[in-house]
C-alpha cells in the first residue's frame, strides 16, 4: 500500500517536472525584448507586459535599475529614486 | 516589476547576437554565471557576512568596499546574492567559506556560462548612457586629488545606502566638507579631445538638486556652483534653480574653472575661477564635485554591430527626427538616454513610445503569450480582533536622518492592538514589501499600517503588498511621516520623532476601523478620444489607431497641424510642412481615425473605460463613447507688449520670423542686420519658466538666414543659451557662421529705439556687455523676439471637462512629473504635445508615442479595476434634500423610488470618492466607505487624546 | 557708461590677418583662468578676444602684446578659440601700422637684426659659428647623418654657447656624423611670426629653406624647443618635410642605442621645466625625464606644476625681447617652484628659458640656492 503510494508520488512528480519543463521550452517564446534595465528599460517592459505581450527584459548587471537606482533622490520632487 | 506575470527579467544577462527580423527574432542571450542558485538564494546575506574578500564596491562608486559575494544593492531585483570575479576561490580554487555557511545550499561554483536562445517579435534598446569619465582628461584631477569627485559619486555620498550611510564625508579625513563647489559642463561642450561638444542637458539641474541636499544635510554647507550658463529648460526646472539660488550661502559664478592645487595638510582643493571685473580668484573648498555629463553606453560600437544599428556622430543611436524611437533596423527600437542625453521624464515615456510602435507592429499577437496575475484567497478576518503590523520606513535618510525611527517602532509596539513593528530602509523594495507580506502572514496580521511617504505614489503597491499575503487590501493605512513630517521639520529632529509618533497613533487608530471592502471590474470602451489635432494629437491618434482601436480626434481649427503650420524646419533639418502633410494624409486614410475639425467640446462626462464627450462641429453635435482621452491641445505664442513689438512692424516675434523666412519675404533676406532678443515673456515674474524651445530656434533662424544670406549681421541676446542636447553643435556652429551672442541680465535689459541715421531708418538696440563692460549700440534693420511659448487659452476650460488639474504656470499637470509624465492623475486621461510643456517637435513626436503607449495599456483590456473606496447612504436618514446630487460633479448620485420614498443613491462606477456630497449632507446619511466618521474621528480622537 | 558700437572694418581686418577664430568664444573665462599672466598681475584673454570679437581692439594697447604663446589656454578652451594664431592677427594689424607700445619698440630693431644678420642679436652673420671654435665641428656636407641647428641664442649668448659646446661634445663622443651650417643659416623665425611680422619670418624660413635643400639636408637636430616647432609644424607651409629631432629626445635614442655611455654619478636633486613648445606645443615629456633617470646618482623631483601644466618662462611669442618689469616675471614664480621643491638645479632645455631662469637667478636674494642648466649640460659631466 505505501509503495503504491510512493509510486503515484513519483508519478505526480514526474508530471510536474514535464510541466516545468514545458514551462521552459514555452519561456523562449516572447513578444519583446528588452534590452536594458534601468528607469526606461523598465517602463518600456511595464507597459508592454499591461498592453498584453509577454517581455523578455535583459540587463548586464546583476540587478535591474541602472544609473537612477544610484541616485539619492530625483529633482525636483526629491522623491526617492528608488 | 519582479511581480509581474508578463514580464521575465533576465539580470547578469548579455545578448550576444541577434537574427532574423522583425517581428521574428532569435536572439542569443549569455546569461553569466552568479555562481548562485537563483530558485534557492533568500538574500539572507550570511555568506556576505563570512566572505573574507573585501573589494571596491561598483554600486558605491568604490568608495566603499563590498564582499566577493553580495548582493549588488540592499534594494536590488532580483535581490538574491552573486559573486564576482574577486573571488578567491574563482581565482585560487580556495576558500568556499559561503558554501559552508549558506544553510540553503544556493552556492553552486559549477555554474557556466549559460547561452539562452529567445524568439521575440521586436526589440527595445533602453542601453542607457555611461556617466563621463574625467580621467581621461588630467586637468581635472580626478583619482589624483582624494577629494575630488564626481557627481556620481556625490550622490552615493548623499545616500543613505552609500558609503557613509548617508553621511556626507571626505574620503581624507572622514569630515564633512563644509565648503563644496561644483564644476558644470566636466565632459560637456568642449570640443577638446576626450570630451563631448554636446550638452548634456541634465547637469545643471542635478547639480541644483545636490546642492539643496547638500543644505538639508547641512544648513551651514557653503556651496558654489561654476557654470557657463544654467539650463533650467525643463517642467518646473526654473522655479528649481531659483531655489537653489536662494539658499544662503550658495553662490553660482559663470566661470569655468582650473583645479590647481590640493593643500597637503588638508587635501582641500584649490580652484581658479574668472570674473569679470575683478581678475582671476582663487578659492579653497573642502571638496570638488565634477558635474559629468553623460556619454553613450560603452563599448556602443560593439552593441550597434550585435544590433545590426548605425550610431550618430556622438555614439548614440542614429534615429530620424520624425521618429525618435526608430533604429536604422525594422523592429529595433531604442528608448531613453540612448536616443541622447536626456532625463527622466523623457526616458520615461519614450520608453512607453518605443512601447506603442513595438505594439504597433506585432498588434496581431497581442494577448496570446501574456497571462494574468493570481493571488492567493482573502481570508475572512471579520471575527478577529485587530492584530496591527507597523513598518515604519527610514527612507533611506529621507526620513532616518530627521526622525528618531526605532524609538517610534518602540513607540508603535506601545500602542493597542500592535501585535508586531518594525523599521525598514525603503519600504517600497521588492524584499521590504515581501517581508510585510511574509510577516503578515506568520504573525496573524490582519492590519497593517505603513508609515512613510504620501500615499499618492505607493500606496497601489503596499495594498498589493497586502493582497499577496491574502489580506483584504482596504486594511492598510499610511502615516505619511515624510512630506508631513521629516520634510518639513528638518531642523527641529526631537520634534519631528514626537510628531511622527503622534502620526503613527493616529493611523494605528484608524486602521483598526477600516472594513475591507471589495473593488469592481468595469467594462473599458476600446476607443480614444484625442482633443487637439496638432503634431502631437495626430501622431498619437495614428499609433492608437495603428493597434486597432477606433479614434476620434477633435481640433478646433478648421485645419488639422497646430503650432507645426507654422514651422518648417528643425534645426537637425527635418522638413516639417512635408511631414505634416503625410501625416494629415495618414490621419485621414486611416479607417479607424474620426476627424472633427472646427470643433468644440460643450460637455464631456464619464469616467475612465467610460467616458461620453459631446463635440460640437459643423456635422452637429455628436457623442462620443470612449474609454481614454489624450488631451494634447497644444500652446499659444506670446504676444510682447515689450521691445516695440506692435508698434513698429520692423519687430516680430521667432515664429513670425519664420513664417517670412520660409515666405522669402525681401525685406527679411535683404536685411544686413538682424537682432533677436531672447526670454520675451518667460523666466519672469509673470511666467516663472523657461520656455526651452526659444534658444534651439534662435540658432536655427540664424544659421537658415546665414545660409541664404552669408552678410547678414546676426546678434543674439541672451540670457543663458540653452541649446540643451545634441543642439549645442548648432549654438557652436552659429557661432561658427559669425552669428555673435551677447549676455543680458534681466535688471539691464536691451534697450531698443527706432532711429534714422543718414537716411537709414533702424532699430538701434544697445545692450551691455559684461565683458567688455560697456554698452554695446547695434543697429538693426530687423528685431526677432523670442516671444514664449505660453498655455493655451483653452487649458482652463479643458482641465474642468476633463476633471485634470493644472500647475502653477497653467500647463496640464501630470500625474508625476519623473514617473507618469504622459497621464493625468484622472484615470484614463492622457497627455502628450506642448499642452504639457514647451518641446521640440521631435520631442512631441516622442511623447506622442508615449501617451499612445499608455493608452494602450489600458485599451488592451476588456475591464478596469475601480476603487472600492465610493459613497453610500444610509436611507434610514437620507430625507432626500438633493444637496448631494447638485454638488456631485461626476453625476453619481441620482434619487430612486423606495417604499419609504424618494432616496439618494450612489453608482459606485461614477463616483471618485471626493467626499463632497459628504460634507453637504444635513443628516450625514451619505458616507464614503474608507473614510468613514467613526474611521476619521478615532484618527482625531488619538491625535487629541490624552496619550 | 560707455556706449560703443561694433566696428565692422576692424572685424574683417582681424579676419583677414588670421584671427577668424575669435568669433567662437562664447566667455567661460578657463583662459583667464588658466593665464600664468594672471598670477602676477591682471589680464584678460577673454576681454581681448570679446574686444577682437566686435572690432573694438584698442591697437595701441600693450595687452596684445602680452601673450606668450604658452599654450595653456588653447588646450583647454571648449571653444577651440586659437588663442595663440587668433592673438597674433591683432599683432600683424599693429606691425603693419607700425603701433608700437613702449615695451614691444625692441621689436623694430630686432626685426632689422634679422633682416640684416640673420639673427635677433644684432650679431655679425659670419661670427655664427665662433662657438665652435676649438671643437672638431664639422661643416654640413650632404650625405652627413644629421644636421645640428643650434638657434642663434646657443650661437651668441656667452651663457648659451655652453650649450652649444656641451651638445657638440657629446655628438662627438657618441660618435655622430653631424655638421653645422654656420654663418649660411638663419634665425628659424618662430618668434618673430608671433609678433605678427610675417614678412620677415617667410623671409628667413624660405633662405633656410633653399639652405637645407641645396646641403641635401634630410634631417635636423636642434636645441631650441622653437626651432623644433617651426621647422616641424610650420615649415611643412612651404611644401617642404625635414625630419626634426630635439636634442632630449636625440639623447634618449642615444642612449637607448649605447652610442651613450652614462659613467659617472650626479649626485644632485634635479627638476625638469617642461618648456612650452617641447611639452604643450609637441607633446615631449617622457624622453627628458628619461634621460634623467638614468643619471647615475641624480634625484628627479617634480615642480606642482609640471607636464601639460607647466608654468611658462615668460619667453614665448617674442616677450623675450620685451622688457617685463620685476615682479611680474613668471620666471621668478618658477624658480621658486624649484627651490621650494627642493631641487639644486632647474634643467631645462630651451635658449629662451635658461636665459630668464638666469636673470631671475641672478636677481634673487640667494642666486647660490639654485643652478639653471640644459640637459646637455648635466650629460655632459657624466659620459
Amino acid at each position: 500500500m505505501e509503495k503504491e503510494l510512493e509510486k503515484i508520488e513519483d508519478q505526480v512528480r514526474k508530471s510536474l517536472a514535464d510541466n516545468l519543463r514545458k514551462g521552459f521550452a514555452d519561456r523562449n517564446f516572447g513578444d519583446v525584448l528588452v534590452v536594458g534595465g534601468g528607469i526606461s528599460g523598465i517602463q518600456a517592459a511595464l507597459d508592454l507586459g499591461a498592453a498584453g505581450f509577454k517581455v523578455y527584459l535583459v540587463e548586464k548587471a546583476p540587478s535591474i535599475g541602472g544609473h537612477m537606482a544610484q541616485l539619492d533622490k530625483t529633482f525636483p520632487t526629491n522623491d526617492c529614486s528608488m | 516589476m519582479g511581480r509581474h506575470p508578463n514580464i521575465e527579467v533576465l539580470t547578469y544577462t548579455e545578448v550576444d547576437s541577434v537574427e532574423g527580423e522583425a517581428g521574428d527574432f532569435k536572439v542569443t542571450l549569455i546569461k553569466k554565471p552568479r555562481y548562485i542558485i537563483e530558485s534557492k538564494c533568500t538574500g539572507c546575506t550570511t555568506c556576505v557576512e563570512y566572505c573574507p574578500v573585501k573589494y571596491p564596491d561598483q554600486y558605491n562608486q568604490e568608495i566603499s568596499d563590498n564582499k566577493a559575494v553580495h548582493v549588488y544593492f540592499a534594494q536590488a531585483i532580483p535581490l538574491i546574492t552573486y559573486i564576482d570575479e574577486s573571488c578567491l576561490y574563482l581565482k585560487e580554487k580556495k576558500c568556499r567559506i559561503c558554501e559552508a555557511v549558506c544553510k540553503n545550499n544556493a552556492i553552486d561554483f559549477n555554474q557556466k556560462l549559460e547561452k539562452v536562445e529567445v524568439n521575440v517579435g521586436a526589440i527595445i534598446l533602453s542601453s542607457g548612457l555611461e556617466p563621463f569619465d574625467p580621467k581621461v582628461k588630467e586637468e581635472y584631477r580626478y583619482g589624483q586629488f582624494v577629494n575630488v569627485v564626481t557627481s556620481m559619486d556625490y550622490e552615493r555620498l548623499l545616500c543613505a545606502t552609500g558609503p557613509y550611510q548617508g553621511e556626507i564625508l571626505r574620503a581624507s579625513d572622514m569630515k564633512h566638507p563644509h565648503k563644496v563647489a561644483w564644476l558644470q559642463c566636466v565632459g560637456s561642450r568642449r570640443v577638446t579631445p576626450g570630451e563631448n561638444s554636446y550638452c548634456s542637458a541634465v547637469c545643471c539641474t542635478y547639480t541644483q538638486k545636490q546642492v539643496i541636499l547638500t543644505k538639508e544635510h547641512d544648513a551651514e554647507a557653503e556651496c558654489t556652483v561654476f557654470h557657463n550658463d544654467i539650463r533650467s529648460y525643463g517642467k518646473d526646472f526654473e522655479r528649481f534653480y531659483e531655489r537653489a539660488e536662494n539658499l544662503p550661502g550658495v553662490r553660482f559664478f559663470r566661470s569655468y574653472v582650473s583645479i590647481v592645487k590640493e593643500n597637503p595638510e588638508t587635501q582641500s582643493v584649490t580652484i581658479r575661477y574668472s570674473t569679470p571685473d575683478e581678475g582671476v580668484k582663487e578659492e579653497e573648498f573642502d571638496m570638488v564635485v565634477l558635474s559629468v555629463g553623460l556619454n553613450p553606453p560603452a563599448d556602443v560600437q560593439g552593441l550597434a554591430n550585435k544590433f545590426g544599428i548605425e550610431l550618430n556622430a556622438h555614439g548614440f543611436c542614429k534615429a530620424i527626427p520624425s521618429n525618435p524611437m526608430e533604429t536604422t533596423r525594422p523592429g529595433i527600437f531604442v528608448s531613453g538616454a540612448f536616443q541622447g542625453p536626456t532625463d527622466i521624464p523623457e526616458s520615461v515615456f519614450t520608453a512607453s513610445a518605443a512601447g506603442s510602435q513595438c505594439g504597433e507592429l506585432l498588434d496581431y499577437r497581442r494577448g496570446e503569450l501574456s497571462k494574468e496575475r493570481i493571488y492567493p484567497p482573502e481570508r475572512d478576518v471579520s471575527q478577529e480582533e485587530p492584530r496591527i503590523g507597523v513598518f515604519v520606513c527610514h527612507c533611506g535618510a529621507n526620513i532616518g536622518r530627521i526622525v528618531g525611527v526605532p524609538s517610534t517602532v518602540e513607540y508603535a509596539l506601545t500602542l493597542p492592538n500592535v501585535v508586531y513593528a518594525q523599521e525598514q530602509l525603503f519600504s517600497c523594495a521588492t524584499n521590504s514589501a515581501q517581508q510585510i507580506s511574509d510577516l503578515t502572514k506568520e504573525k496573524g496580521l490582519n492590519r497593517v499600517v505603513i508609515a512613510a511617504c504620501s500615499p499618492r505614489t505607493l500606496e497601489p503597491l503596499f495594498r498589493d503588498t497586502l493582497r499577496e499575503a491574502g489580506i483584504n487590501q482596504y486594511y492598510l493605512d499610511m502615516a505619511n511621516i515624510r512630506e508631513h513630517c521629516s520634510w518639513v521639520h528638518a531642523k527641529e529632529k526631537e520634534e519631528a520623532t514626537q510628531k511622527a509618533k503622534d502620526i503613527i497613533r493616529m493611523s494605528v487608530a484608524r486602521v483598526c476601523r477600516l472594513k475591507p471592502l471589495q473593488e469592481f471590474d468595469l467594462p473599458v470602451n476600446k476607443t480614444a478620444l484625442v482633443v487637439g489635432g496638432g503634431i502631437a494629437g495626430m501622431t498619437c491618434a495614428l499609433s492608437i489607431a495603428k493597434q486597432g482601436h477606433e479614434v476620434y480626434l477633435v481640433e478646433k481649427d478648421a485645419d488639422l497641424g497646430g503650432t507645426a503650420r507654422r514651422i518648417h524646419s528643425t534645426l537637425d533639418g527635418m522638413d516639417v510642412q512635408a511631414y505634416l502633410r503625410d501625416l494629415v494624409r495618414k490621419i485621414y486614410q486611416h479607417p479607424l481615425i474620426h476627424v472633427y475639425t472646427d470643433a468644440t467640446i460643450p460637455e464631456a462626462t464619464g469616467y475612465v473605460g467610460n467616458f461620453v464627450t459631446k463635440v460640437k462641429s459643423d456635422r452637429g453635435v455628436t457623442e462620443i463613447k470612449h474609454g481614454a482621452a489624450v488631451i494634447a491641445i497644444g500652446a499659444d505664442e506670446y504676444k510682447p507688449t515689450e521691445y516695440l513689438y506692435g508698434k513698429d512692424d520692423r519687430v516680430m516675434t521667432n515664429l513670425e520670423l519664420e513664417e517670412q523666412i520660409a515666405q522669402g519675404e525681401e525685406r527679411v533676406m535683404n536685411a544686413q542686420s538682424l537682432v533677436m532678443i531672447q526670454c520675451v515673456g518667460c523666466r519672469n515674474e509673470d511666467r516663472n519658466y523657461c520656455a526651452r524651445i526659444c534658444c534651439s530656434n534662435s540658432v536655427k533662424n540664424a544659421l537658415k538666414l546665414k545660409e541664404i544670406n552669408p552678410r547678414m549681421d546676426i546678434t543674439i541676446l541672451f540670457r543663458d543659451m540653452r541649446t540643451y542636447g545634441f543642439s549645442e553643435d548648432y549654438y557652436r556652429e552659429a557661432s561658427n557662421k559669425d552669428v555673435k551672442f551677447i549676455r543680458y541680465e534681466p535688471q539691464d535689459k536691451p534697450q531698443v529705439e527706432a532711429v534714422e541715421e543718414e537716411g537709414r531708418r533702424i532699430l538701434r538696440v544697445t545692450v551691455t556687455d559684461y565683458i567688455l563692460g560697456k554698452k554695446l549700440a547695434i543697429d538693426a534693420d530687423l528685431l526677432s523676439l523670442a516671444a514664449a511659448v505660453i498655455p493655451s487659452a483653452g487649458n482652463k476650460e479643458m482641465s474642468l471637462l476633463f476633471k485634470v488639474s493644472l500647475g502653477p504656470d497653467d500647463w496640464f499637470k501630470e500625474a508625476h512629473v519623473k514617473l507618469r509624465p504622459v497621464e493625468f492623475g484622472t484615470d484614463g486621461v492622457y497627455l502628450c504635445g506642448i499642452a504639457h510643456y514647451p518641446k521640440h517637435i521631435p520631442e512631441a513626436i516622442n511623447q506622442a508615442y508615449g501617451a499612445a503607449g499608455r493608452v494602450l495599456t489600458l485599451l488592451s483590456h476588456d475591464t478596469v479595476t475601480a476603487s472600492g473606496s465610493v459613497c453610500e447612504v444610509d436611507e434610514d436618514k437620507c430625507i432626500s434634500c438633493g444637496a448631494c446630487i447638485t454638488v456631485c460633479t461626476y453625476g453619481a448620485i441620482e434619487f430612486y423610488d423606495t417604499p419609504q420614498g424618494r432616496k439618494a443613491t450612489v453608482n459606485p462606477v461614477l463616483c471618485k470618492g471626493d467626499g463632497l456630497c459628504n460634507s453637504v449632507c444635513p443628516t450625514a446619511a451619505i458616507s464614503l466607505k474608507h473614510f468613514a466618521d467613526e474611521e476619521l474621528l478615532s484618527q482625531i480622537d488619538a491625535a487629541v487624546g490624552d496619550f | 557708461m560707455e556706449t560703443v558700437a561694433p566696428y565692422k572694418e576692424i572685424i574683417d581686418a582681424i579676419k583677414a590677418s588670421g584671427g577668424d577664430a575669435f568669433k567662437r568664444c562664447f566667455q567661460c573665462g578657463l583662459c583667464d583662468v588658466v593665464c600664468p599672466w594672471n598670477r602676477v598681475r591682471a589680464f584678460s584673454m577673454r576681454k581681448l578676444i570679446r574686444e577682437a570679437t566686435f572690432g573694438l581692439t584698442d591697437i595701441e594697447s600693450e595687452e596684445m602684446w602680452r601673450c606668450t604663446t604658452c599654450g595653456r589656454c588653447p588646450q583647454q578652451c571648449p571653444r577651440d578659440v586659437q588663442q595663440i594664431e587668433s592673438g597674433v592677427s591683432l599683432r600683424r594689424i599693429a606691425t603693419e601700422y607700425g603701433v608700437f607700445p613702449a615695451s614691444v619698440k625692441p621689436i623694430r630693431t630686432i626685426s632689422g637684426s634679422l633682416v640684416g644678420e640673420g639673427n635677433p642679436l644684432n650679431e655679425e652673420r659670419k661670427k655664427r659659428a665662433d662657438w665652435a671654435d676649438g671643437l672638431s665641428v664639422k661643416a654640413f656636407t650632404e650625405g652627413m647623418e644629421i644636421l645640428y641647428f643650434p638657434c642663434c641664442y646657443l650661437c651668441y649668448d656667452p651663457r648659451l654657447k655652453k650649450v652649444a659646446r656641451a651638445t657638440a661634445n657629446i655628438l662627438n663622443m657618441a660618435g655622430v656624423d653631424f655638421g653645422i651650417l654656420g654663418a649660411k643659416e638663419n634665425c628659424c623665425g618662430e618668434s618673430i611670426r608671433k609678433t605678427g611680422d610675417e614678412d620677415v619670418f617667410k623671409r628667413l624660413a624660405k633662405e633656410n629653406i633653399k639652405t637645407f635643400i641645396d646641403h641635401g639636408v634630410k634631417k635636423i637636430l636642434v636645441s631650441s624647443p622653437h626651432c623644433y616647432h617651426t621647422f616641424k609644424n610650420e615649415y611643412p607651409e612651404f611644401m617642404v618635410n625635414f625630419e626634426v629631432v630635439h636634442i632630449s629626445q636625440y639623447l634618449f635614442q642615444l642612449i637607448h642605442e649605447g652610442r651613450l655611455e652614462l659613467n659617472n654619478e650626479y649626485g644632485k636633486k634635479v627638476t625638469w621645466h617642461d618648456p612650452c613648445y617641447l611639452g604643450r606645443h609637441n607633446g615631449i615629456y617622457d624622453e627628458p625625464r628619461e634621460v634623467l633617470k638614468r643619471v647615475p646618482g641624480l634625484a628627479l623631483i617634480e615642480m606642482p606644476e609640471s607636464r601639460v601644466d607647466s608654468l611658462c618662462c615668460g619667453g614665448g611669442g617674442g616677450r623675450i625681447w620685451m622688457e617685463t618689469p620685476k615682479g611680474e616675471r613668471f620666471s621668478d614664480l618658477r624658480l621658486e617652484q624649484a627651490v621650494g621643491v627642493g631641487a639644486e638645479v632647474l634643467v631645462t632645455s630651451c635658449p629662451y628659458c635658461i636665459t630668464n631662469f638666469e636673470d631671475s637667478r641672478l636677481n634673487r636674494e640667494n642666486s647660490e640656492a639654485i643652478e639653471i642648466k640644459d640637459i646637455t649640460e648635466i650629460i655632459g659631466e657624466v659620459i
